[in-house]
């Protein structure tokens, strides 16, 4: 240890004039992290990144509105419940189109922060110069990113629950919402997992954050019109062709379900179905033995996206 | 601000004589950086590094080469984010290949170009950057806030960066770069885009840096003629091979001249000095003469004495360093620019 320390500055050779910065250089002989460590916290800087905290004011309005617009329908919900209407909103389903529009915004506003921020300010050099390798920065932001989503989806279902449960009566009616929240929170994770990798790969392609929002919402908008106009028009030759079923709702064809595949959104619903989920989803047909289709469709977009994140970070640029 | 080699040598040693406890392998007296035939051929058959091999001491060392002489190349490799086509390269005894990992933690690194946030202020920026540097949460504030301080930086730093002078920006560079207590110090270009009093202002404080932190520092640029003077040692490379690598001093020394100014007679003097075996280049009304050593010395004075020329200036002149890489057979820019530096 050296003699200058802070508490001695005026102990080392008496600097001319004084000035401030002439305190002495204090070496640093405490612990360091280790390289999970580190990736730990860039994935916890990311994530807090992803709610605008660190950042200017104008940086959290988009998160505050997204995360207060999702719980509405908790506290909505728990509204209705208390003046004895039956619980109107679902913990597997939560409200469909409302969480994909808003999960969407997040989404394409925030993986940009993410990732174009730092191609942008071109800081990646000093990232990869430090103690950690090239692929724990994608990693670092994948981690940080999933853990955000999953707040906006999760958060949401737990008010949902508390809203719930104190509105029933009796340990057994809360235990059988507490079994309706689990699937409802592992449906969250397929979300989070799934919109995290895709949002983060296509705001990897460009350092422009406006190019980059539009990249994100764009893909994700047109790919969910083109599965519903599919399953409209799917829907009706079915009808025309007399395929009706009982109450109205014709039995789902090969192509109704095929036009699930197209968007993300409609992928997670058939996976939902698939898996045994029993509140009808608004925008795919009933998958039956399909869905397994929709699983692995599923599965390969979300690994084909973090294998472009991390091949976008591998070569270790300085420059 | 003229480094003074005792002080220049003085620093590190009085601060390294302490339990460095990240000291490398090879301890602190071997070279920081030590290069070994080292080649890098980039797919295409461009060849960055050929056969580069040149130990770095202690201290303030100047790499310099013109652009594309393979500094960036070499300085990723030393960093451990590219692996040689062939021979080796130790950093502070750690093998850049192997101990990549354990390199990046000891070194700190300052890019050429941009490489800041613009919407966030230095010290969040900085104590990042030191938590990414494998510091504590609570260390990387306090560390963040001393580098700052050091740099030169105070109450703006909790301003945004985005509304900084590119002097301060660089400052802000130097500053993550010394956040983590680093060993040795990486500067590219550290100068690059400042004006010349915010050139000075940051070659101070590199040697400042050098001198009184004990950390070692290579210093990479195209400008010899201001990192001279803060430097201990300069290597010199150029298309990726070394071109030479020696103290300030020797440079210097080996690039002294004697200016001799007669009132008549310059070429019969020019003429005589020749027969003597001196090379003299005509500068404005003068002679220069390259110094071979004390014998120079008898023979220009051996020389006027027996042309009996009346002699009214004899000068010993210390070249600057750029002049030792340039082409012998250039008289005219060595003219300009000596008159430059004289006058």
């Amino acid at each position: 240890m050296r003699t200058d320390t802070p508490q001695a500055p005026q102990s080392g050779p008496p600097a001319a004039g004084g000035v401030i910065h002439d305190l002495g250089y204090r070496r640093y002989d405490g612990p360091r992290l280790g390289r999970s460590q580190i990736v730990a916290a860039l994935a916890w800087h990311s994530f807090r990144s992803a709610f605008g905290f660190g950042r200017s004011a104008r940086a959290k309005i988009i998160p505050v509105i997204v995360f207060v617009a999702i719980c509405l329908p908790a506290a909505i919900n728990a509204f209705a419940m208390s003046r004895g209407n039956a619980q109107l909103v679902f913990y597997d389903t939560y409200v469909p189109v409302l969480r994909d529009l808003v999960m969407t915004v997040f989404v394409a506003v925030q993986a940009p922060e993410l990732v174009s921020r730092d191609l942008r300010s071109r800081v990646l050099p000093l990232y990869f110069s430090r103690p950690i390798k090239p692929g724990d920065y994608p990693l670092a932001k994948y981690l940080g990113f999933t853990a955000a989503c999953l707040v906006i989806l999760e958060v949401p279902l737990l008010f949902l629950w508390a809203g719930a449960a104190a509105n029933v009566h009796g340990g057994a009616a809360v235990w059988a919402q507490t079994r309706a929240l689990i699937p409802g929170l592992l449906v969250g994770l397929m979300w989070a997992v799934s919109l995290a990798a895709i949002s983060l790969f296509l705001a990897s392609l460009t350092g422009r954050r406006a190019f980059a929002t539009g990249a994100v919402a764009i893909t994700f908008l047109l790919t969910y019109t083109l599965a519903e106009i599919l399953l409209q028009v799917e829907t009706q030759s079915a009808i025309n062709q007399g395929g009706v079923g009982p109450g109205g709702v014709p039995a789902a064809t090969l192509a109704m379900k095929v036009s699930g595949l197209f968007s993300p959104f409609t992928l997670f619903n058939g996976v939902r179905l698939w898996l045994g989920g029993t509140n009808p989803g608004d925008n795919v047909a009933q998958p039956g033995a399909f869905g397994a289709v929709y699983a692995l469709v599923l599965i390969v977009i979300v690994g084909l996206c973090l294998a472009g994140l991390a091949a976008r970070y591998r070569k270790a640029r300085l420059s | 601000m003229s480094s003074s080699p005792p002080a220049g040598q003085d620093g590190p040693v009085a601060a390294l004589a302490g339990p460095a406890g990240l000291a490398g392998p090879a301890g602190l007296a071997g070279p920081v950086i030590e290069a070994t035939a080292l080649s890098k051929v980039y797919p295409g058959d461009v060849t960055a590094l050929a056969g580069l091999t040149v130990a770095f001491a202690a201290g303030v060392t100047g790499l310099i080469g013109a652009n594309g002489a393979g500094k960036s190349t070499l300085i990723k490799i030393l960093l451990g984010l590219l692996e040689p086509t062939q021979g080796t390269a130790k950093v502070l005894g750690y093998d850049c290949v192997k101990d990549g990992m354990t390199i990046r933690q000891l070194v700190g690194y300052m890019p050429e170009h941009d490489c800041l946030p613009s919407d966030i202020s230095a010290t969040e920026f900085v104590t990042h950057m030191g938590r990414m540097s494998g510091l504590p949460a609570t260390a990387a504030r306090e560390r963040a806030a001393e580098s700052l301080r050091h740099v030169g930086l105070h109450e703006e730093r909790y301003r945004q960066i985005g509304t900084y002078s590119t002097g301060m920006k660089q400052r802000v560079k130097l500053a993550q770069a010394l956040v983590g207590d680093p060993r040795l110090l990486l500067l590219d270009e550290p100068t690059n885009g400042l004006d010349p009093a915010g050139r000075n202002a940051m070659l101070e404080l590199i040697a400042r840096i050098g001198e009184e932190f004990g950390i070692s520092i290579v210093v990479a640029s195209h400008l010899l003629g201001e990192i001279e003077r803060i430097c201990d040692r300069l290597v010199a490379i150029e298309a990726g091979q070394l071109l030479r690598a020696d103290t300030i001093d020797s440079f210097t020394r080996a690039s002294q001249t004697l200016l001799i100014e007669v009132e008549e007679g310059g070429a019969a003097l020019q003429k005589e000095l020749a027969r003597r075996g001196l090379r003299a280049q005509p500068f404005q009304r003068a002679l220069l003469v390259p110094i071979a050593g004390d014998h120079t010395y008898d023979a220009v004075r051996d020389s006027v004495a027996a042309l009996g020329l009346p002699l009214s200036r004899l000068e010993q002149r210390r070249h600057r360093v750029e002049e030792i890489f340039r082409d012998d057979d250039q008289p005219g820019q060595l003219n300009e620019m000596e008159a430059a530096d004289a006058y």
